[in-house]
């Protein structure tokens, strides 16, 4: 069997000004995990290299570490599936400040789990500790996925958007966030649903899929955002960016049963938004000198009717 | 110095229980090695008992008879009772918290077989129940964030008593790569369990017992530590926990030759026979040489349940199969074996958490304990499944009410900082200065070793002098340990040679406590002693600290309604 | 080869010139489209927010269609492909949804079967018509034109319905370009998310999103990116020079749609492909490969 050269990003803070990578060699013993592979090169070739680690059976979600470039929980992952042609490069979770080695700093991760209000906010007047509340089958299963989270920040890490705007909840906090939203013991689903749809809420995520291939649970989070923009279209928390550009859509494929991109940007940023609308003037210049604007005149699909008639039978219910 | 009316050292589900108890009228704080919703209690996977009685009727004398049986007489009844009494409400105190519950179609907590239990008992979460009640209670303290705060990867270096006063402790902030030393009025260790110190275990890396030795090392003793739990169903050559639901939900164990060999060990209850019991007879297969192709393994097959029951309720253990083996249990069978599991030994503690310095009941002033590093005792030799989740929020709870109220009236006590301080501070650049040559890996690989060949689950006279022997040879080699990373921040080599340092510790304390009890007794399985011995033995060991050496000393075992009978299944 | 061309919204707007070069190129290598007129929106992931349900009826009234054509579909749309696969797989893998779903077309007179192939130009390309067919037909050899792969996420992510092989590390786009001559370039971008559905709504974050991208494949040496999802191109093309103001760096790096980089190398005109319509010229690359 041959070996297998890991590349791996070190940073020591009380030594080094900048992260650089180092080579370690070594055989992959058959069925090891990278997290067993990380072990054998910090007990047997460099007990300096550092990474966090605790249950190795995928529940504590200590592990996580970026291996050729994305997060993967190291306790789960084979370490022969991710060595290519021999070679593995591993490098700490994006997104987070490396305190040392592969270990990151989790401060910002865990305020924003914390901005979202983890808690259950049951219905107070009617509590009674002597029972167990009722929770159907169907309740459950809405929540089941979210609450199998297990905080190991993996998504947080390769989110595309939490890359450009650090102020962003990012996908740990709002898959926990639909676990309240939907929760049917909790009675403050639209007021939670409002705070998340403000800004750096559910509305920034730009359903890119990164958070829910990364999960190594089935909490993922993109599928959870999404739930979270339904139950927000559906109770009228439409008064924002996000959930307009959501109505103007559905709308206009419902009148045309095609996209009308001339009327989207405006809807989206709101009729009354002068500064918005402004912002748009360059680039629709640009692109009609060019003609790439959208054809000024929008033809609706053929067979309309029965499109409309779809949305018909789905309103109704 | 840092201060808190009251610290709780870790964060699993007693240490969080505990600090919503406190933190209603106190300051209070907790440290953890890594962070809450890293600690093991996340890794239970089947269920928790109480006696609901949601799938069949059920009562907390029956839960408390099945819990005493298991213990083959040797838990604390007094304690027994209280706990399964509290069940049922600690259950609906976590369902109002919020903790996401499998449900019956009725929409009540679903309840399922388990291992020891005469009814169908164990409330769970699919089979992440550990899991579920972990963030649950994590919730809990973000929603009282202002009244505790946490501390997360702190390690504790030293606990600090002083004339029967607990005063504080110093503290490791790896992040930081500091030494602090904290002051409380109360402190509870909620610390975990110690079955690192085996080859085969379904422990998590931190499971070190760096609480029970911080406690023996303030002079405390520790009690019944030879009791060590060897969970059935370990996953193959890892030994990671396949949870005992596997068994509860109708998975059968399976040696070489095809046969369900529970039968021959326990033909009433087979697989949900008590875990010591099954552990043994697997044992006994594969020492027999009925292991799967005559190894060191055996079979637990579910195919039988269908691919519906298994995603519905076995998802994770599932996903162990194919992640770590490339094993689909609705296909396949999966290897396994005994696996390190549990400790039921630890610090005593009476049934409020109040830590006992002696057999005579002396309370330890401003110190608790909770959780798997306690000792009420409620498990005595043998833990039944579930039971373990339930003891960590009946008694973290507990141990919270009870430190609240003596919190009310007391005081910080003197801690001369600089000297403890720098006691540890000595011995931590002792370590890294030190030019040894010792790999410590070998050590631990050595140590573990040791553990379960010779003080495992069958265990003798001779074997256990092995153990001991080669136990000191190892501290020898400890000293001359050898350590690469000099640095102070996030020193992770460090804290394992300390971590080792403990397990030598506490090892030597298990593998003496086994050589003395020269009986058969729950998950102390002696070859040359087979039988339980209750008139020699039905005392709880006690362990202390005396110049370098073990005392041992007895403490009676608490029997009130269930006198000792012979245990059959 | 005959499929049912499914447009999308896009190529029948904003991006019309992807529309233009799928003809052209189309009719170079000898595939009949089809076009589906009497087709909705795809949803384009934003309709499934409001009513999933509603989404998956929607996509599958177009496969019906197309069943009744019996052709199967092609998706000139990164987008249109990875919606249309997902729907797909709801319905296929719950035979009572599926039914459910069909039910409400009944009374348009379709149903939904499961026999059509929802396939994106990409793999008719690599796939259907295989690499070697397509080397044969090169006229205008991409030599020295060093190009960026931008997959977009829709034609990876969820990787269980992703047509292509890997989609953790795909190479199609790659293996294509040098099949035309040209030379691929890897890039941290690469497989990224374009900052499109978010444009309108966060345009700072988006452009900034796009401009890192692009300027992750120049300094990789990149002469052009291509990419097989028009919704990318219009985040990276038309947007590029607020792309470039924002992230501080000239730009300047021409976008193309997956067939007008094919066409050019089986020599069809710029012009034929609509390439004046980007807003960042293309003539340096179009100079470079002399056409």
């Amino acid at each position: 069997m041959s070996e297998t050269t890991f590349k791996i990003q070190r940073f020591n803070p009380e030594k080094d000004k900048e992260t650089y990578f180092q080579e370690f060699k070594l055989e992959i013993p058959k069925g090891a995990t990278l997290l067993d592979c990380l072990n054998l090169i910090k007990w047997t070739q460099d007990g300096t290299l550092t990474f966090r680690m605790s249950c190795r059976s995928a529940i504590c979600g200590s592990c996580s570490v970026r291996a050729n470039g994305h997060a993967v929980l190291a306790c789960k992952t084979q370490a022969s599936s991710v060595a290519q042609n021999d070679q593995v490069t591993i490098k700490p979770l994006g997104n987070m400040e490396i305190i040392k080695d592969l270990a990151v700093d989790l401060t910002e991760f865990w305020k924003k789990v914390e901005a979202i209000k983890p808690w259950l906010m049951p219905d107070e007047k009617k509590e009674t500790q002597t029972t167990e509340r009722t929770q159907s089958v169907e309740e459950f299963l809405k929540i089941d996925k979210a609450s199998t989270c297990i905080m190991c920040s993996s998504c947080y890490s390769d989110c595309c958007s939490m890359a450009v705007d650090k102020s962003f909840l990012g996908p740990t906090a709002l898959a926990k966030a639909q676990r309240f939203v939907e929760d049917s013991r909790d009675k403050e689903t639209i007021s939670r649903i409002k705070e998340l749809s403000e800004d750096a809420g559910i509305w920034d995520c730009t359903h890119c899929g990164e958070c829910s291939q990364r999960c190594p649970t089935e909490a993922k989070p993109l599928d959870r955002i999404v739930s979270l923009r339904t139950v927000a279209l559906n109770s009228g928390v439409t008064n924002n960016y996000g959930a307009r550009h959501a109505k103007a859509f559905v709308k206009s494929i419902k009148s045309s049963g095609i996209l009308n991109e001339n009327t989207i940007p405006v809807a989206s940023m709101g009729f009354f938004n002068i500064p918005g609308l402004l912002s748009l003037i360059p680039v629709g210049i640009r692109m009609f000198l060019k003609g790439k604007n959208p054809p000024l005149i929008h033809h609706p699909m053929q067979e309309l009717d029965d499109v409309k008639r779809i949305f018909k039978k789905f309103e109704e219910k | 110095m840092i201060k808190h009316d009251i610290i709780i050292v870790g964060s699993g589900l007693a240490g969080m229980q505990a600090a919503l108890e406190v933190c209603k009228d106190f300051d209070t704080a907790i440290i953890t090695k890594v962070y809450p919703s890293r600690s093991h209690s996340g890794a239970a996977q089947g269920g928790i008992a109480a006696s609901l009685g949601n799938a069949s009727e059920d009562s907390w004398e029956d839960h408390m008879y099945d819990t005493v049986k298991g213990s083959d007489f040797f838990s604390d009844q007094d304690a027994v009772e209280i706990m399964v009494k509290d069940a049922p409400g600690v259950i609906r105190k976590m369902e109002h918290f919020g903790c996401v519950f499998s449900r019956t179609e009725k929409g009540l907590i679903a309840q399922r077989w388990f291992g020891g239990h005469s009814k169908q008992r164990a409330c769970y979460a699919a089979d992440r129940t550990g899991h579920a009640l972990l963030h649950v209670l994590h919730e809990q303290t973000f929603k009282h964030a202002k009244n505790i705060k946490i501390y997360s990867e702190w390690y504790l270096m030293s606990l600090i008593v002083k004339d029967g006063i607990c005063r504080g402790m110093v503290v490791y902030n790896i992040q930081k790569g500091k030494l602090e030393v904290m002051q409380a009025k109360t402190i509870i260790f909620c610390t975990g369990g110690y079955g690192r110190a085996y080859k085969i275990t379904s422990n998590a890396f931190a499971s070190t017992g760096d609480g029970i030795v911080a406690a023996y090392h303030a002079g405390l003793p520790l009690q019944d530590m030879e009791f060590v739990q060897f969970h059935p169903t370990g996953l193959f050559a890892q030994g990671i926990l396949i949870s005992e639901a596997a068994r509860g939900e109708g998975g059968h164990l399976v040696n070489g030759k095809g046969e369900r060999f529970m039968e021959k060990y326990a033909s009433a209850k087979m697989e949900l026979a008590p875990r010591d019991i099954v552990s043994r007879s697997e044992q006994t297969e594969i020492n027999e040489g009925r292991g799967i192709d005559g190894k060191d393994y055996l079979h637990i097959d579910l195919r039988h349940l269908g691919k519906e029951k298994i995603i519905e309720r076995l998802p994770q253990v599932r996903q162990l199969g194919i992640d770590f083996l490339g094993l689909d249990l609705i296909d396949d069978p999966l290897p396994i074996q005994p696996t390190a599991h549990y400790s039921m030994g630890g610090i005593p503690t009476d049934s409020d958490g109040h830590v006992l310095s002696d057999e005579k009941g002396t309370k330890v002033t401003g110190l608790f304990a909770a959780g798997e590093c306690s000792c009420v005792s409620v498990h005595g030799a043998n833990r039944l499944g579930t039971n373990s989740l339930l003891e960590a929020l009946v008694f973290g709870e507990r141990a919270g009410k009870a430190a609240l109220t003596f919190t009310q009236n007391a005081e910080f006590h003197d801690v001369n900082e600089q000297e403890e301080s720098n006691k540890v501070k000595n011995k931590v650049e002792a370590i890294l200065n030190s030019n040894g040559k010792e790999s410590i890996n070998d050590i631990r690989n050595e140590l573990k070793e040791n553990m379960t060949t010779n003080c495992g689950i069958y265990r003798s006279k001779d074997q256990l002098e092995i153990c001991l022997k080669k136990l000191n040879d190892l501290k020898a080699r400890f000293k001359k340990g050898k350590i690469t990373d000099k640095g102070f921040v996030f020193n992770s080599e460090l804290i394992e040679f300390i971590e080792l340092g403990n397990m030598l510790e506490f090892s030597e304390i298990i593998a003496r406590g086994a050589l003395r009890r020269e009986e058969s007794r729950g998950a102390h399985a002696r070859t040359d002693f087979q039988k339980r011995d209750d008139d020699k033995w039905l005392n709880h060991t006690l362990a202390f600290k005396k110049d370098g050496e073990i005392e041992f000393r007895f403490k009676p075992v608490v029997i009130t309604k269930h006198q000792p009978e012979e245990r059959k299944y | 080869m005959k499929y049912a061309l499914y447009t999308g919204c896009v190529a029948k707007g904003a991006g019309r010139e992807l529309l233009t070069s799928t003809y052209a190129l189309a009719g170079k290598l000898g595939i009949e489209l089809v076009e589906l007129k009497n087709v909705s929106c795809c949803g384009a992931g934003v309709i499934t927010e409001e009513n999933p349900e509603l989404a998956d009826a929607l996509n599958a009234r177009t496969f019906a269609i197309a069943e009744e054509q019996g052709l199967n579909i092609l998706n000139i749309c990164g987008t249109c492909q990875g919606v249309m696969k997902k729907a797909q797989a709801h319905l296929d893998n719950d035979e009572d949804y599926k039914d459910k779903i069909n039910e409400t077309l009944k009374e348009g007179g379709h149903e939904y079967k499961g026999t059509v192939k929802i396939k994106h130009l990409l793999t008719v390309l690599t796939e259907d018509l295989g690499l070697s067919s397509l080397r044969n037909k090169v006229t205008v050899s991409l030599d020295g034109l060093k190009v960026a792969p931008f997959y977009g996420c829709y034609l990876l992510r969820p990787f269980e319905t992703s047509d292509l092989d890997d989609p953790d590390n795909p190479t199609a786009i790659e293996v294509l370009t040098e099949a035309l001559g040209g030379t691929s370039i890897d890039y941290e971008g690469k497989l990224k998310c374009c900052g499109f559905p978010y444009l309108m709504m966060k345009k700072k974050q988006s452009i900034t999103m796009a401009g890192n991208h692009i300027a992750s494949a120049k300094k990789e040496g990149a002469d052009c990116m291509v990419t097989p999802c028009p919704l990318c191109q219009l985040s990276l093309d038309p947007y590029q020079p607020e792309s470039a103001k924002e992230i501080g760096q000239k730009l300047d790096i021409p976008i193309l749609h997956l067939p007008q980089l094919v066409g050019l190398a089986m020599g069809l005109k710029p012009k034929e492909l609509g390439m004046q319509k980007h807003v960042v010229s293309t003539n340096k690359i179009t100079a470079k490969i002399g056409c």
